[in-house]
């Protein structure tokens, strides 16, 4: 029960309190193109929170071994990256193996789910949050939750960002930043705000 | 075939600044921009970091045989920024100092999965020939920089009152402009008021409306 505990609380930390679009404005081009359809949005959040959560597993092993090393942060990308694709050809010669359909259909545009500042910034946030292993697949799950919310959030408010009666020069990714910002500043609520004395 | 190719040799010099801009026009390359770039200091180290990855990962991926499956390709791509990022990593160190970059958090990393190197290249710059690959590759980063070192200098005017650390006399004090949401309303605002500028130039010159621009676009 500890451990589900430690995975919930981790989640809900990623998904309202540090959610990786508002609160830390990663991958915000792939939120942007994964909210123009309903099957984008599901598609992209899965592929996301699978890449996330599973990773987090391999560098939560990496961080203990290399925590201490003045340059960690230097190679840290490199071997990153490397646990992301090797993770990501996995899957995909899984896919081609088993459900060759499904292979067909996601690899011409799968790639945009897994490499991209959401995921990579994930990774690289989880040794600042800290935690267990449970922790870092709960900020896994999390990941790829909160950015379900923010694409259905964006998703859902897509015809009327898009509608005549907002300036033209406004219209796009100008009134999308402004909206984005706006739900962030809401969201930015959970953290808490004290004006100064 | 003569008036497309004008064409295109054309945009080669206004789509990485301004027409297709990857912060502005096309959002490809955001997130270091909205949360850390929140002074001057801080866009100039990530316009150092941003440049020196994005244009040498290119410039060497594009000797990466094409006959290598794409799913391949893309990883060798990040895995060859990830190598350029070591070396760079250790210039900004000595050049902006430990805490600097520190500051700048998981948005100096993440610069190795941008999308002018992950998706640009595919689409644009490895369909040119050598030459003009260099320079839309350098203009495109021109563009990232100049948007990243202007969000920093309002941010840190408008949320401390200086610039680059000296004080700069500014009316009031806005402490919000250097979080995320004020990040993005501000780009939100800036990407309108270059969207405005651009559609009234291109009005200018064809005497379309602003809304058929829109929908050309």
């Amino acid at each position: 029960l500890d451990i589900l505990v430690k995975m919930i609380t981790a989640a809900l930390f990623t998904i309202f309190i540090q959610n990786t679009v508002y609160e830390r404005a990663l991958g915000v081009n792939v939120l942007l193109y994964s909210a123009r359809k309903k099957t984008h949005v599901l598609g992209y959040s899965f592929g996301i929170c699978y890449i996330t959560t599973v990773s987090s597993i391999a560098t939560f092993f990496l961080d203990k071994l290399f925590v201490e090393n003045e340059y960690y942060e230097m190679f840290m990308p490199l071997l990153y990256v490397a646990v992301v694709g090797v993770i990501y050809v996995i899957t995909l010669i899984f896919f081609w193996r088993f459900f060759p359909r499904v292979f067909y259909k996601i690899k011409n545009y799968v790639h945009l789910s897994v490499f991209n500042a959401t995921v990579l910034g994930a990774l690289f946030l989880n040794p600042q949050l800290g935690g267990d292993l449970f922790s870092y697949i709960g900020y896994g799950i999390g990941t790829g939750l909160g950015f379900m919310l923010a694409s259905a959030l964006l998703f859902s408010a897509g015809k009327s960002l898009s509608c005549d009666s907002i300036p033209p020069s406004f219209r796009g990714m100008p009134v999308m930043m402004v909206y984005i910002g706006i739900l962030s500043l809401a969201l930015s609520a959970f953290i808490g705000y004290s004006t100064a004395a | 075939l003569k008036r497309k190719k004008l064409i295109v040799k054309d945009h080669t010099l206004t789509d990485g600044l301004f027409r297709q801009n990857i912060v502005l026009m096309s959002a490809l390359v955001t997130a270091p921009v909205i949360a850390a770039a929140t002074t001057l200091l801080k866009s100039a180290a990530l316009c150092v970091g941003f440049s020196l990855v994005s244009f040498f990962t290119i410039l060497v991926c594009r000797f990466i045989p094409h006959k290598i499956v794409y799913t391949l390709r893309i990883i060798l791509y990040a895995l060859t920024a990830a190598v350029i990022y070591m070396p760079v990593w250790l210039l900004l160190r000595f050049m902006f100092g430990i805490e600097l970059v520190h500051s700048l958090g998981v948005y100096l990393p993440i610069l190795v999965t941008n999308s002018l190197i992950m998706a640009k290249t595919e689409v644009r710059f490895y369909l040119r020939d050598f030459k003009t690959m260099n320079i839309e590759v350098f203009l495109f980063i021109l563009g990232f920089d100049a948007v990243c070192l202007l969000m920093g200098g309002i941010r840190e005017i408008l949320a401390h009152g200086t610039l680059a650390g000296q004080p700069f006399s500014f009316p009031f004090v806005l402490p919000a402009a250097e979080t995320t949401f004020g990040g993005f309303i501000l780009l939100g605002l800036i990407s309108a008021f270059c969207r405005a500028v651009y559609f009234q130039i291109k009005n200018r010159s064809s005497k379309k409306t602003m809304t058929e621009l829109i929908k050309e676009r």
